[in-house]
């Protein structure tokens, strides 16, 4: 159905899509989010330093739990598991990498 | 890292603040279900339903998730995500909301608010489901090996050659300006096959896919260097095509590519 080998996302994909993207709600039901700058900021300079540093040998255990969080998102969700078992996408979703 | 300085928790927000629901996504069901404690910091998720859509939220108090400490929001990013990704799977296909949604209860209840927006916007949320049923968004970037494609470069193209030949004849002062002009020349090679190869990409690409979002380039890895980095909106079925097509690319000596996905579609909603 879905049989393209492909890499998992990482948090630098997800990141930019969660933060910035999405649907925006235009009605005064929403609070002001103009006093939120700070959101994820210090995250991106984070990762950006964090590639270099797990090149030398620094921060690798934050990298590889970051990573290992993203690929579990079952045991997060195990309310869904079985409804996401029954769909063909659940599986090839994490089956790639 | 001051984390503790400027970090605001609205899950674990006191009985007097105003209540709020944080929104994940809407997606085109009406069950009202749980889906356990899958939300930021553990909250738990549920569905909020009104006329054939429902909403997936958590209970929080009315004030934006704010924090200066990278663990602490990429572990809220990551949460948002699953949830989306979880609702994705189970519905098909949903409108995942940005990141700090929260709806407020001025006058009345936010489920109040929320569920009239739901009502309020029903069809246009509807016409972006169906756009949107059966695809998914993929990341993709190609890089090419800089050295790599420069000695390739240098071996294909005449004029370098010859300026090359010529420059081992030459005494060393004159020889450094010969450099110093093959640099040049084999700059603006680069520069007018990386433009190719990004026109080629994206022509190809359109092919197999629905939309295409142009992303900024970052820096590559390992003397890597970023040619082209999109968003793409993939019909599931041409997904295996896209990925055939993607390979070819990335089987070119000195190309790598990178397909990461499937996502649920937060770049075209």
């Amino acid at each position: 159905m879905d049989p393209a080998p492909r890499a998992p996302a990482t948090l630098v994909d997800l990141l930019d899509r969660v933060l910035d993207r999405g649907l925006v709600i235009n009605a005064d039901i929403i609070i002001c989010l103009a006093g939120v700058p700070l959101i994820g900021l210090n995250l991106r300079a984070a990762l950006a330093g964090v590639e270099t540093m797990a090149r030398h040998g620094v921060m690798t255990e934050w990298d590889r739990s970051i990573r290992a969080r993203i690929r579990a998102p079952e045991a997060m969700a195990p309310a869904l598991a079985p409804a996401a078992a029954g769909n063909p996408q659940a599986r090839s979703a994490r089956s790639g990498g | 890292m001051q984390s503790g300085e400027l970090e605001l928790r609205p899950g674990a927000g006191e009985a007097s603040q105003a209540r709020g629901l944080y929104v994940y996504c809407v997606a085109p069901g009406s069950e009202e279900t749980g889906l356990g404690p899958v939300g930021l910091d553990g909250r738990p998720v549920h569905t909020l339903a009104c006329e054939g859509l429902c909403a997936l939220v958590h209970d929080c108090s009315a004030q934006p998730y704010q924090s200066r400490d990278p663990e602490v929001v990429a572990a809220w990013v990551l949460a948002h995500h699953h949830v989306v990704e979880a609702a994705w799977k189970r519905w098909g296909t949903v409108l995942p909301l940005t990141f700090n949604t929260i709806i407020r209860a001025e006058q009345g209840d936010a489920e109040e608010a929320l569920t009239g927006w739901l009502k309020e916007q029903r069809e246009a949320l509807t016409v972006k489901l169906k756009a949107l049923a059966g695809k998914s968004e993929y990341a993709v970037q190609v890089f090419w090996d800089s050295a790599l494609v420069a000695k390739l470069v240098t071996e294909s193209c005449p004029e370098i050659r010859k300026l090359g030949q010529e420059m081992a004849s030459k005494p060393r002062g004159l020889a450094y300006m010969y450099g110093q002009q093959l640099e040049r020349l084999l700059a603006r090679e680069m520069e007018a096959l990386a433009t190719e190869r990004c026109q080629a990409v994206y022509g190809c690409l359109s092919r197999w896919t629905d939309n295409v979002r142009l992303e900024k380039l970052t820096r590559g890895e390992d003397g890597r260097r970023m040619l082209i980095n999109l968003s793409c909106l993939v019909p599931r079925e041409r997904c295996a095509a896209l990925k055939s097509e993607l390979d070819q690319v990335g089987n070119r000596a000195g190309y790598s590519v990178r397909l990461a996905g499937p996502l649920p579609p937060y770049s075209f909603c």
